[in-house]
């Protein structure tokens, strides 16, 4: 596929350098992807519903992979066979940069509207501001950890999927009929990644991924002191810990296992003076930092944007887990309660998974995987080979294959997989605070 | 010669901006610190009424500063990083500013300018210029191998406390030598010559009149930087960017941006600003007495 | 009586580190190790910005290794130079939209408030002066804690972005420009209003045209000052933004200088300080020019850069 460069790197470059951008409006929360998903602020005012289960605002249940959770609709969707809106302005409320503008300009052309981009800095003030009225945008980017607080809220509205084909053909199955919102009542999946490592293997000389517990070479970086980090997340670091230890329910309330895990965190200040940070997709190619905690979407950017041309592609190592070990994770997209056009914003929503249109923006901008049927790793790894050649002049025969591990396939979700998800108010505050103790350093 | 009501009518725009939009923000502050978190939201509800304030949240953050909690550590690094940032710029900003207001006559116009410079120089430049000169392969290290006084590379960036210190030491030192140099400038010359004259060295003249002279010019610059220093944040992440660095301004950082504890973001201002106030006290008396004493001209 | 008779001892050789201590610790010439430490202090302070500078137009992508001349990061690049790059032009047009805002609010408000304070005497003018002198001492975070929460909880109708980043930068900026016009209002003093009160000016008259454009090198100064303030400013805007269109320069050199700065941050920054130092040399000339006839024959500049004294 090919397009101008100018459009590439305008783009492109803009979104990452807005995402190092999007770090400085969440700062140590991280960049535009550190707050997708992975909270922040949890469902609050939990408690025990009925049966001793912890439930989240409204009382509505904490959904886990393994507890598939149906939302109710709080009022009946739209009519179907309606036509779609048009004049005015469509406004799109989402992560800085994190949906190529030159598609929403496309699809403001198709249907005779102007489509405005409205940033927030991470999902917990979009939706105070979504709640607080500041903003009444149309559709908006949603994380399935939110979706109790804005379903609770009333702010989104349940979808008529006889507008939404795409959601049943082009997704995969897994993501079709979530286990957090059932029939997929209110949201389409976006984007999805993983957590893992990234290394540069010419500067760390371990085999990290035939390790025993990869997760400890954090624990024995001490030749690298200086050049390691962590993800700045609380959910991401506290979950690496306690997973390293064997404790796969990332999404435990025990203040035991936190507190222990954020022991085992503070060791690393001692070993290899940890840092924390999401620049990974820069700092690992610039060979600034060598070995870092990372979302799977990271070492595609760094291939494709940060690598210089004189350092071999083979020198980014990925690893992510097992299934049931790694926390997969994914964004979605829902329509506002204050839409004055629910046609067209369904319309959107299915427009937003065609296959071409997802895709543009996964290569073209964003880096991060929609989960498409259409999308199998080799063919990805091809394209990708062609991105780095047109823009870096470099002469890649073959694709990087040392990146297969980063790309996700429908097989990494389903009910035997951890995600991280909402937490009661209790739980919220145990892991904030324990992160705020390991990045107080002593 | 002038209506009664025309000056306070003058001060009367300004002075409303500021209780507006300066002491109201701070009543905002307590409100947050003092109020609940909504739970479906997770955003602070504060509370206005003084008699319903919740306290839990100012008693969870007291707790947690108080010596033995985690942010005791912080604010413990905190202090030591402003204390040994504060000597260092004394140590080095007294002599050029005294050099300057007592001895450089023909260079003096072309030393204030170079002295006043960094003033208008973005701090994040000025950082900026040093991260890139402590890179791996800045100048610092290529130098430093060069003189072959280092084999590898040395990580000044790696998470140091050194670098902290001095990161804040070169940008706040502007800040201490100017007031310095002012205080400094005004020293009557005869004091100093007097002693000289009845038989002081000039060590002994420079110890006995010279610096005691000087005494509120220190103090006030030295307020003058230790306040903005307390609550920087931005200078351990841009030059370390490790939690063994980490400041109080930091954990607000932290909390304001990405939690949903915000009352505990607004209960570490409070307690930060009653911390400082005292500081901040000394500071505006001394000015304010300057100020009338200078109306009095 | 003649010189040629006096028997002239033979000359000491001094070593060169007798030289050396004596020259540095000479009582009679200047302290050399004074001389030694300012002009020190002055390279430490000044040549890492001028090394930035200079890699701003490097060839290559390089921070730290010189490989040759280039606008590269300024014009040519086709993704990342300045004029290439939206999102840092953006950042250079919000500083600018933020800094002239500032301007030309604080300006006429401080103006105001100088005279106020300056020469109110009555009751409450205590309490108003310091709650001026206030902003000066605050730390930034605790200002834009408070800021954020006031948007964001009492002054709802504001929200975070541009109109609260205008707001807060004229919030801090009110009380430089009072402590640099009020401190021209002392050294006027009110001889010559007074001049023309005995003259039959009435009051207003005598504060159009005699007041005012006898103050008129401190309010030009003034807004200076306050431009390069704001442009500068980091934490404020940081605070008050919300993301996309409210990002400033300085938190653009911020983001890329955590992550892995490109010399096009060095080029960004340089324009900043290059139009800061335009700016506030502007004021400061034009504060010379007009008040050319009352200096004192040596004060010369030490005296006006006093007056910018806080």
């Amino acid at each position: 596929m090919t397009w101008h460069p100018k459009e590439r790197g305008a783009t492109r470059r803009d979104f990452l350098m807005r995402s190092g951008g999007a770090a400085l409006g969440l700062s140590s929360a991280g960049s535009l992807l550190a707050a997708c998903g992975n909270s922040t602020t949890p469902s609050g005012g939990g408690g025990t519903g009925a049966g001793g289960e912890p439930v989240g605002p409204g009382g509505l249940p904490l959904a886990r992979p393994d507890k598939r959770v149906t939302l109710p609709m709080w009022e009946n969707p739209i009519e179907s066979g309606l036509e779609p809106e048009t004049g005015g302005t469509f406004t799109v409320f989402n992560y800085p940069a994190y949906f190529w503008k030159k598609l929403l300009k496309d699809f403001g052309k198709k249907y005779g509207v102007e489509v405005q981009y409205t940033p927030f800095d991470n999902i917990a003030s979009g939706i105070q501001q979504l709640a607080a009225g500041s903003v009444q945008p149309d559709v908006m980017e949603m994380t399935p950890d939110h979706l109790d607080q804005v379903v609770a809220g009333k702010l989104i509205k349940p979808l008529n999927l006889d507008y939404i084909p795409n959601l049943q053909k082009n997704i995969w199955p897994e993501l079709v009929d979530p286990f957090y919102d059932g029939g997929s009542h209110y949201t389409v999946p976006y984007t999805t990644y993983a957590t893992g490592i990234l290394w540069r293997n010419d500067q760390v000389t371990e085999d990290i991924a035939s390790m025993q517990q990869p997760w400890d070479i954090f624990w024995q970086a001490q030749a690298y002191k200086g050049k390691t980090a962590l993800l700045s997340e609380d959910r991401e670091t506290i979950a690496m810990a306690l997973l390293r230890k064997g404790i796969t329910d990332i999404n435990t309330e025990d203040p035991k296992q936190i507190d222990q895990a954020v022991s085992d965190l503070k060791e690393l200040y001692g070993i290899c003076n940890i840092k924390v940070g999401d620049s990974q997709y820069q700092t690992i190619p610039e060979g600034t930092a060598w070995l870092n905690q990372a979302w799977s979407g990271d070492p595609i950017a760094a291939y494709i944007y940060y690598l210089p041309a004189k350092t071999p592609s083979t020198t980014l190592s990925y690893w992510k887990a097992p299934k049931g070990h790694v926390p997969v994770q994914n964004d979605c997209f829902s329509i506002c309660s204050t839409t004055k056009k629910p046609v067209l914003a369904h319309l959107f929503l299915n427009w937003m998974i065609d296959n071409g249109i997802a895709k543009s923006n996964f290569i073209n901008f964003n880096g991060y995987q929609p989960p498409l049927n259409e999308i199998e790793p080799t063919g990805l790894l091809e394209e990708l080979r062609k991105v780095r050649n047109a823009s870096w002049g470099t002469t890649d025969k073959a694709p990087p294959e040392n990146l297969q591990t980063a790309i996700l396939t429908n097989d990494d979700f389903g009910p035997d997989t951890i995600q991280e998800m909402t937490l009661t108010a209790e739980g919220n505050a145990l892991w904030q605070n324990g992160y705020s103790d390991f990045l107080s350093g002593g | 010669m002038y209506p009664r009501w025309l000056w306070p009518g003058f001060a009367f725009p300004g002075v409303l901006w500021l209780i507006i939009l300066f002491v109201v923000p701070f009543y905002a502050v307590i409100g947050v610190a003092f109020g609940t978190v909504d739970p479906i939201l997770l955003s602070a509800v504060p509370i206005w009424n003084p008699l319903e304030w919740n306290v839990g949240w100012v008693n969870e953050t007291l707790t947690r500063l108080a010596p033995g909690g985690d942010l005791w550590v912080v604010f413990v690094r905190t202090c030591e990083y402003v204390f040994v940032s504060l000597g260092l710029s004394l140590l080095i900003g007294y002599p050029v500013a005294y050099y300057i207001a007592r001895h450089a006559s023909r260079t003096k116009n072309m030393l204030l300018i170079l002295l006043i410079l960094p003033f208008w120089i973005s701090y994040l430049m000025r950082m900026l210029a040093w991260v890139n000169l402590l890179a791996p392969d800045g100048f610092v290290n290529r130098f430093l191998q060069f003189a072959h006084i280092i084999d590898q590379p040395y990580g000044f960036l790696d998470g140091q406390s050194s670098t902290v210190i001095l990161a804040l030491v070169y940008g706040y030192i502007p800040y201490l030598i100017l007031p310095l140099y002012a205080s400094l400038d005004r020293i009557d010359k005869s004091q100093i010559e007097a002693a000289r004259d009845l038989g002081a060295s000039p060590f002994r003249a420079f110890l006995h009149v010279t610096l005691p002279l000087s005494k509120t010019g220190i103090l006030g610059g030295c307020v003058l930087i230790a306040l903005p220093m307390f609550g920087d944040y931005y200078t351990p992440n841009l030059v370390s960017g490790a939690p063994t660095t980490s400041m109080l301004g930091n954990q607000i950082d932290l909390y304001f941006h990405s939690t949903s504890q915000p009352t505990i973001g607004a209960a570490l201002t409070i307690l930060l600003s009653l911390f400082l106030v005292v500081l901040m006290g000394y500071y505006l008396i001394t000015v304010a007495r300057a100020t009338r004493n200078l109306e009095s001209v | 009586m003649s010189d040629a008779a006096l028997p002239t001892a033979p000359v000491p050789t001094v070593s060169l580190w007798r030289r050396t201590r004596g020259w540095i610790t000479n009582p009679w010439g200047r302290p050399r190790f004074l001389v030694l430490i300012t002009w020190g202090y002055m390279l430490w302070s000044i040549v890492p910005v001028l090394i930035a500078i200079q890699f701003s137009f490097n060839e290559t992508r390089s921070r730290t290794i010189w490989s040759g001349f280039s606008l590269r990061w300024y014009t040519w690049d086709p993704s990342d130079s300045v004029m290439n790059d939206p999102s840092l032009r953006q950042a250079l047009a919000q500083s600018f939209k933020l800094a002239g805002a500032d301007v030309l609010v604080a300006v006429p408000i401080g103006v105001a408030l100088a005279l106020g304070l300056a020469r109110w005497r009555g009751r409450g003018s205590g309490t108003s002066n310091f709650i001026m002198l206030f902003p000066l001492v605050t730390p930034e975070i605790v200002m834009g804690v408070s800021l954020l929460l006031v948007f964001t909880h009492i002054f709802t109708f504001v929200h975070t972005g541009t109109l609260a980043q205008i707001l807060g930068h004229v919030t801090f900026s009110i009380s430089y420009v009072v402590v640099i016009v009020r401190g021209r209002l002392f050294s006027i003093g009110r001889q010559y209003e007074e001049a023309a009160a005995d003259l039959g000016a009435s009051p207003g008259v005598a504060l159009y045209r005699v007041l005012l454009p006898l103050l008129t090198p401190a309010i030009v100064a003034s807004a200076a000052i306050c431009f390069a303030l704001s442009i500068d400013d980091f934490v404020i805007s940081f605070w008050l933004s919300n993301g996309g269109g409210t990002v400033t320069v300085p938190m653009q050199i911020y983001a890329a200088t955590r992550a892995a700065p490109l010399p096009s941050t060095n080029a960004i920054a340089t324009i900043m300080v290059a139009v800061t130092l335009l700016t506030v040399l502007a004021g400061f000339l034009v504060f010379r020019a007009f008040t050319r006839g009352e200096r004192a024959g040596g004060g010369g500049m030490v005296g006006d850069m006093a007056a910018f004294d806080i």
